[in-house]
């Protein structure tokens, strides 16, 4: 990653954070148990423990961000070059 | 033009101490003698001070440097020459007046934050250099204080005997740094986000010191009858990204070499969850803690009250059921 654009967008972006979580406290809550309970006295967290509830986190998250943003089906580690490559094939497929 | 000649070590003048502290002799390099990278910590502060509106970060450094100044004010004398160390734009001096302080010199690493600074009405000189190599002679300051910019030292031994060095025999040295508990809420939520999300965690929250390590330190750079006491502050945030946005506004954001560069989005949604379900308030803000430590130093003067010699007590502990006699005998 290069060049303040990406930068300045990145941080954009992450302005908005705040006011989609708002809108997802159901699921938060949700997911925040799940990471407290599994790492309460001795139990160790592990990657995943809490998995269903941060995809159910994620998807409210990304309904609210709406279409046609990175975030809609992006996994973890894919980066916006990845996600913008979908968009021509999706004009093709529409034609 | 230098002012003030009379004030430099041999040496080390102003300018070779501000190159001194780009790449200073064994901080440039990472390891566990240097935690910090002081040259990214210079460019974070001087980021923070050129934003539009600074002031609106400082709530902290206003609340400790007025807790500062009422140590110094509990002092009843009058100092002529006192240096503040890492003063930002200077949280210290609007509480003091000219009959505390006489003449002050502002030292901070960052040259920004003297562009912008608060105004007081005592007479100060601004120099640029970094906390571990100070470019003043011995003996030199009544007092120095410090507030919220001792925890990015790499060399904290170091600073404290620099700062014993540039004080004259019955100075004292009055700071503030951040320690032990110090954004806790921030640390454990990214740790248990990063465990949960990547399988493994890095650290995004700096190392504090402890209040029994300050003691040990303060006492091995020569510093006579210590005060060590503990504030903690709590502010309360919407959530996350507000507290790191903060800090950031703050120029505290983490410098530590070893931290990681990325933060990934998806682990940042998971802190945020997290930090609210685990710390959040009923109104649905979350706290972050800040646990300040006070310190108090003095340099050694045959004036100042030594432990008395043992054998030399005239009363005894096992008479202190008769105390009341015993005073109204005297």
């Amino acid at each position: 990653m290069s060049g303040r654009g990406v930068w300045l967008r990145a941080r954009a972006r992450l302005r908005r954070f705040p006011a989609l979580l708002a809108g997802c406290g159901e699921q938060a809550s949700a997911y925040g148990r799940c990471v407290a309970a599994a790492s309460a006295g001795s139990a160790e967290l592990r990657r995943d423990v809490c998995l269903r509830e941060f995809q159910a986190l994620r998807e409210c998250f990304a309904r609210a961000v709406g279409p046609g943003s990175c975030l809609r089906g992006a996994r973890v580690g894919r980066g916006p070059a990845a996600a913008l490559t979908r968009f021509p094939l999706q004009a093709a497929a529409a034609k | 033009p230098i002012p003030h000649k009379g004030l430099w070590r041999p040496g080390r003048s102003p300018g070779r101490a501000a190159a001194a502290a780009a790449p200073p002799p064994g901080g440039a390099s990472p390891g566990a003698r240097s935690p910090f990278d002081r040259r990214l910590k210079r460019k974070q502060k001087n980021w923070a001070a050129l934003r539009p509106r600074p002031a609106e970060c400082e709530y902290l450094r206003d609340e400790v440097g007025g807790g500062v100044a009422d140590r110094v004010l509990d002092i009843p004398r009058t100092f002529p020459l006192a240096l503040d160390l890492g003063s930002g734009r200077g949280h210290i001096a609007r509480h003091l007046s000219r009959e505390v302080i006489e003449k002050l010199v502002r030292v901070d690493i960052a040259e920004n934050v003297f562009k912008g600074t608060v105004e007081s009405e005592i007479p100060t000189v601004s120099v640029v250099a970094d906390e571990e190599f100070l470019p003043f002679k011995e003996d030199t300051f009544d007092l120095v204080v410090s507030s919220l910019s001792l925890h990015w030292v790499n060399d904290l031994p170091k600073a404290f005997r620099e700062i014993h060095q540039v004080l004259k025999p019955d100075g004292v040295f009055i700071g503030a740094m951040f320690g032990g508990d110090t954004l806790y809420e921030l640390r454990c939520s990214l740790q248990l986000a990063e465990l949960e999300r990547e399988g493994g965690f890095s650290p995004h929250v700096s190392p504090f010191v402890a209040v029994s390590d300050l003691g040990h330190l303060l006492s091995r750079a020569g510093f006579n009858t210590l005060t060590v006491d503990t504030d903690e502050i709590q502010v309360n945030y919407p959530g996350l990204f507000e507290v790191m946005e903060d800090l950031q506004g703050m120029g505290e954001s983490n410098c530590s070499w070893n931290r990681k560069p990325l933060l990934h989005r998806d682990t940042m949604l998971a802190a945020a969850a997290i930090y609210q379900e685990m710390y959040g308030n009923s109104d649905g803000s979350v706290p972050a803690t800040f646990q300040i430590f006070y310190m108090i130093g003095w340099k050694f003067h045959e004036s100042q009250a030594k432990p008395a010699q043992r054998g030399s007590a005239t009363v005894s502990l096992g008479d202190l059921a008769k105390i009341d006699k015993l005073l109204h005998q005297k």
